[in-house]
């Protein structure tokens, strides 16, 4: 009864398994198809369309970045008069305040709330919240204190409102300090999938496209109607984005809206955003996935897209208890043997490169030219494996929160070391 | 000495798992001994494409504030010559 029981499980997983590596397929092909229509992909209708802007700045002891953000914020191209940014630090303990302090004094739109050490280090959505209370402007963009847009970014992603349907827009990440180390190479690889192949491909097939939490933004009476950011999730972007879609609005992807981040820069660094981000996606999944079952307001391909972008942290997991299972069902019953070997690679297949897989990764780099950097894609592996723990401790310690009543979601700020100025200045000087 | 075919097995095995590894890496690691990749990507705001869509923009929303501004000299206009003129 118990190995019935196994096989059944063992084919539910592989099944899965084999759904996502068809989701990628499809993402990559799609891509692929669109190549040559990328430079049409300007909203023309949005063109002269420029609302009134609220930029939020989270920032909990920034100091190393903040000026390089609030600098550039200074050299935007949309209209001053028309855009109102607004820092909000977090009771930081370094000079992050007096930096802020300092770009406020001399330009007007700029505006910074102080959070007090009793109110303050709660988490981004806590500080985002407290910004949306200050914003006037009908659109909310965010942005980290680690980012570095581009000029014009601001226009790019405000034409996307002239849509009535469109309740949030994001743009595209790219990674600042990847030439930094092998961990920052690797999540460059990961980015350049996750954003070029992947969210881009979400957009022309019209699935769940994502707001990542930076480099985008809401319409602000939307966000305001759906009660802000909420401070109990950790992936409070994913949860937004769902909560959007199921008001019966769009989130729409715009690939040439291009921002830098400075990307994690240690292994250490690298597990504590991941397991934040793995714990929060799976707080998300818990809350949202019945409900975007069930929804009258989504199509059936955004059905499909939203409970598989949902469940995604969860199949690290299920890759090893496939691997697991597969190897108890070989001992007990040979002819499984060779079912085990096939679940190896269709596993690996899928899922090296942490949930873009290496031929996502490959059109990525290939469509930005950046054809040497395909030579690291094996080394994608090591991310792959890494992620397997980081998965299972977040499932585990969410359970056990959940089990025990305790709402232990404490918020792990990722450090940043500002080592992407130096790029920034090389950049300057081309 | 004639090896065991067990022995053969496993050394054969042993000899394809490591050049599969290092067919597999090798690239990488020379990647990484001695970069030439180009990266970070350079983000898109000074191509052609980006500049025109910069042009387009502004051009558009100065013509619109003219229109408006055009449309409502001429609607003050208006209503001024149907006044009659005080001074007289």
């Amino acid at each position: 009864m118990i190995a019935e029981l196994l096989e059944v499980f063992f084919v539910f997983l592989t099944f899965f398994m084999v759904a996502y590596l068809v989701r990628h397929y499809i993402f990559t092909l799609t891509i692929l198809k669109h190549a040559n229509k990328r430079g049409k992909a300007h909203n023309i209708n949005g063109l002269s369309y420029q609302p009134r802007v609220s930029i939020l700045i989270p920032a909990r002891n920034e100091e190393r970045v903040i000026g390089r953000l609030l600098q550039r914020i200074t050299e935007l191209t949309y209209p001053k008069n028309k855009m109102q940014v607004i820092v909000i630090n977090d009771a930081s303990t370094d000079k992050t305040g007096e930096i802020a302090e300092r770009y406020k004094r001399e330009h007007d739109y700029i505006q910074v709330i102080h959070r007090k050490t009793s109110e303050g280090g709660r988490g981004k959505s806590s500080a985002l919240n407290t910004g949306l209370q200050n914003a006037k402007g009908e659109i909310v963009l965010c942005f980290d204190a680690d980012y570095y847009p581009q000029r014009n970014i601001v226009e790019r992603l405000a034409a996307e409102f002239v849509d009535p349907e469109v309740g949030a827009v994001q743009g595209r990440v790219i990674v600042l300090n990847e030439p930094q180390n092998l961990v920052t190479r690797l999540v460059a690889l990961e980015r350049i999938g996750g954003y070029c192949v992947d969210q881009h491909a979400r957009e022309i097939l019209g699935l769940i496209t994502q707001f990542g939490g930076t480099v985008g933004g809401f319409r602000r009476s939307l966000l305001e109607s759906l009660g802000g950011w909420d401070e109990t999730i950790l992936a409070e972007d994913t949860d937004l984005t769902f909560r959007v879609y199921l008001a019966g609005y769009k989130v729409r992807y715009v690939n040439d809206a291009e921002c830098y981040e400075e990307a994690v820069e240690s292994w250490g660094e690298y597990w504590k955003q991941r397991y934040r981000w793995a714990k929060g996606h799976m707080q998300c999944a818990f809350k949202h996935s019945l409900k975007v079952a069930t929804s009258k307001r989504l199509e059936f391909k955004k059905k499909i897209d939203g409970l598989l972008l949902l469940n995604v942290y969860f199949m690290p997991i299920f890759v090893v208890l496939s691997w697991v299972m597969g190897a108890v069902l070989s001992f007990s019953k040979p002819q499984w043997f060779n079912l085990f070997w096939a679940s190896i690679p269709i596993s690996l297949y899928s899922f090296v490169g942490n949930f873009a897989p290496f031929f996502e990764v490959g059109i990525g780099t290939y469509l930005d030219g950046r054809t040497r950097a395909q030579w690291l894609i094996p080394l994608l592996i090591f991310p792959f494996l890494y992620n397997i723990p980081i998965c299972m401790k977040a499932l585990t310690d969410l359970l056990t929160s959940k089990i025990l009543g305790k709402n232990d979601n404490h918020w792990e700020k990722t450090n940043h070391s500002g080592n992407g100025n130096s790029y920034i200045m090389n950049q300057n000087n081309l | 000495m004639i090896l065991s075919p067990t022995l053969t097995t496993f050394i054969t095995l042993l000899f394809g798992v490591i050049t599969f590894v290092l067919t597999m890496f090798l690239p990488a690691l020379l990647e990484l001994k001695k970069p030439r990749d180009a990266g970070p990507r350079i983000i898109t705001e000074n191509s052609p494409t980006c500049k025109m869509w910069n042009q387009l923009s502004i051009s558009i929303a100065d013509m619109e504030e003219n229109v408006l501004k055009q449309a409502f000299t001429s609607e003050i206009t208006n209503v001024l010559s149907v006044l009659p003129n005080l001074e007289t």
